[in-house]
């Protein structure tokens, strides 16, 4: 079922560019690949490992085998006609209904057979424990190997040494599980690669700070998050190479993201994954434009290709969703800054640490730059928790707000 | 200039129709069907109150959960904007606005031009609302208009712990089997209720004065408990239910 969805949305893209070729944003062409990725997953044919966000994906693209997150997947599997039936199955097995969405999914599309079999399965301490306990739960019902990856919370030379040995002691377990070796060769291609995807990003990144923002509130959602699957590999390349081309093709012609834009927004953690109006209201009543989402960011510098895992272990050590909510918060108030936004919307995703532990003191942070946060408490995964109108009151409201005020800026 | 605010909530509707300071008249009803229809009788009946003609209206700005339903008004307005223009236009002093409606509470912060500075509002659970009070009053089988007076009339509070609108109710229950006096249980709602609204009050920073706008401003009870546990006097209007569609109409006026 899921291999057909994957197939049918391959298919349903590539029918939709060759019909008319102006078609193909660069969302489609991300769409494309993950559909790909989606139908590698799902066809038994690779060796597959599932692996937890900060995990470097880049290493297992290069050893050839298939490598993706388990929140990527739940996220997908939430827009299938079966959504809510798992959603059911992981609470009637005993996982409360308000503990994190993304790892209910994935419990409940296990449960049922939906998630394909792993060689080997891999978590990181960060950036949560939900994460861990899920892939733990995972790899009892797969009976499979789960290799736990420490990552230090400060980066330090001696934590990153750490780190660095063991993302080694992880490559050769992923070896040992699936029968792949690590070919220098390759590995030093992928961290090339890597490093061109890094810079185009970073490229993307500044043009999304120019006033008006080239890009609209959809264009980079879960940008940050989802292309690191593609770290590696020229697929990663071209994806961000055509985002980049098209940002630069909208400045060219003087046209931003968003018509008009009038109210510059930040959206902290992660998107509402399931069908919405929200961006939509945002942009067609207020002029309203997500500027910056808080993992579209380069929080690491280039990877030496000679000797990669030093490299990879600063940049998951850097990632702004491990170590101290401090670290988080400088992060989240430098990009507020850098994009020079008006306001920021914080889902407070349902049962997260990053979502709502950390809220007061990124409020009061952004507070001291003139930056307010509307705090929403929404299930970024369960729709059968989603409030519509509700949320469109409160950002309704915070849109009155922001209008009333001085911009910060 | 004659305008008129609408607020269609999700238990009653109301329209108030403003001459420059005047307030000409005001209608409410339940919304017990479809919101274009409860919103035209309202108004029909608020035009009629007021000997004019709907032709006279310069402005209509609508409010509140349906805001985008009524179909003959000219823009719609979030509900916080609204209770915080309408307060500010009776309590200039006002920097605090708690509006308690049927099934929402929030707590707004506005400035002493009356612009919206912060505000929070319950969003998962429906306790703490005029409906989860309707609820509890029908467990003790008490009408909702005296609950408030009741309450007052308390020697004791009993402890309602849970939060969530459904465990309440039990609790209540319980309390109810083991004997306690209702006037008690009353007493230990409202108290539960503003502790969940000083939590909302803490996140946007309360200054003084205190309003309180919604229907559920109707309950001494309510009021009373809140004063004592902000340890303020809270302002309430005579019509504290008509703020948001005050707020609208005020809206109307000062648009462009």
């Amino acid at each position: 079922m899921i291999l057909q969805h994957f197939e049918d949305q391959e298919s349903g893209i590539m029918n939709a560019i060759k019909k008319n070729p102006e078609s193909a944003s660069p969302r489609k062409k991300l769409a494309l690949e993950t559909a790909r990725l989606g139908k590698r997953l799902y066809s038994n044919a690779d060796d597959l490992v599932w692996a937890g966000p900060l995990v470097p994906f880049d290493l297992l693209n290069a050893m050839e085998v298939t490598p993706c997150f388990a929140e990527f997947i739940a996220s997908i599997l939430v827009s299938t006609d079966a959504g809510p039936l798992f959603f059911e199955n992981a609470e009637q097995a005993g996982y409360a209904s308000d503990t994190c969405g993304y790892h209910r999914m994935l419990m409940g599309s296990a449960l049922k057979g939906m998630i394909p079999t792993p060689k080997l399965l891999i978590s990181a301490m960060s950036p949560c424990t939900g994460g861990l306990a899920a892939m733990e739960n995972l790899a009892r019902v797969f009976k499979k190997d789960l290799f736990i990856l420490h990552i230090p919370q400060k980066e330090s030379d001696h934590g990153v040494r750490i780190l660095a040995n063991h993302i080694r002691n992880m490559a050769e377990s992923v070896s040992s599980h699936t029968g792949k070796v690590l070919d220098k060769d390759r590995l030093r291609k992928a961290m090339e690669n890597t490093n061109k995807t890094r810079d185009i990003l970073s490229n993307i990144y500044k043009l999304a700070q120019q006033v008006p923002s080239p890009v609209n509130g959809r264009d980079l959602s879960n940008f940050g998050i989802v292309l690191p699957l593609f770290f590696g590999t020229e697929v990663g390349i071209e994806i961000a190479q055509s985002f980049y081309d098209e940002l630069k093709s909208r400045i060219k012609a003087n046209r931003s993201g968003v018509p008009g834009e009038r109210i510059r927004l930040m959206w902290l953690q992660n998107r509402i994954q399931f069908k919405n109006n929200l961006v939509k209201m945002l942009e067609k009543e207020f002029n309203a434009s997500i500027v910056i989402d808080e993992l579209n960011v380069i929080t690491w510098d280039p990877i030496d290709p000679e000797d990669p895992y030093i490299g990879l272990a600063r940049r998951s050590i850097s990632s702004p969703l491990n170590g101290t909510v401090e670290r988080r918060v400088k992060q989240i108030v430098k990009l507020a800054e850098a994009y020079k936004i008006d306001g920021a919307i914080n889902p407070c995703h349902w049962g997260c640490r990053q979502g709502t532990g950390a809220r007061g003191l990124i409020d009061s942070s952004m507070k001291e730059i003139g930056v307010p946060v509307l705090n929403l408490e929404v299930d970024c995964v369960d729709p059968r928790n989603f409030a519509e109108g509700q949320l469109i009151t409160r950002i309704e409201a915070f849109m009155e707000m922001i209008e009333s005020r001085p911009s910060p800026w | 200039m004659i305008t008129a605010g609408i607020d269609l909530g999700s238990l009653s509707t109301k329209v108030l129709i403003l001459e420059d300071d005047d307030i000409l008249s005001t209608s409410i009803l339940t919304t017990e069907e479809e919101g274009a229809l409860v919103a035209k009788k309202a108004m029909d009946e608020a035009i009629k109150k007021a000997h004019i003609s709907f032709e006279e209206l310069k402005n209509i700005v609508s409010t509140g959960y349906g805001r985008r339903l009524v179909p003959f008004a000219k823009e719609s307005k979030s509900e916080m904007l609204c209770h915080a223009k309408g307060s500010h236009w009776l309590f200039p002093k006002a920097r605090t606005i708690i509006d308690v409606g049927a099934e929402s509470s929030k707590a707004i912060r506005i400035n002493e031009g009356g612009a919206v500075e912060d505000f929070a509002g319950n969003d998962k659970c429906a306790a703490g609302t005029g409906v989860f009070l309707d609820t509890m009053a029908k467990a003790l089988e008490v009408p909702l208009e005296e609950i408030g007076q009741l309450s007052l009339e308390h020697k004791g509070k009993a402890q309602i712990s849970s939060m969530c609108a459904v465990f309440a109710e039990s609790e209540v229950v319980s309390h109810i089997h083991k004997g306690i006096p209702r006037n008690d249980i009353l007493a230990g709602i409202h108290e539960s209720i503003a502790d969940r609204i000083f939590g909302m009050l803490n996140r946007i920073g309360m200054k003084n004065d205190v309003v309180m706008t919604g229907g559920v401003a109707k309950n001494i009870g309510m009021v009373r408990a809140l004063e004592e546990k902000l340890g303020t006097k809270i302002y309430v209007s005579e019509y504290p239910q008509m703020i948001g569609a005050l707020g609208a109409a005020l809206i109307a006026r000062n648009s462009k």
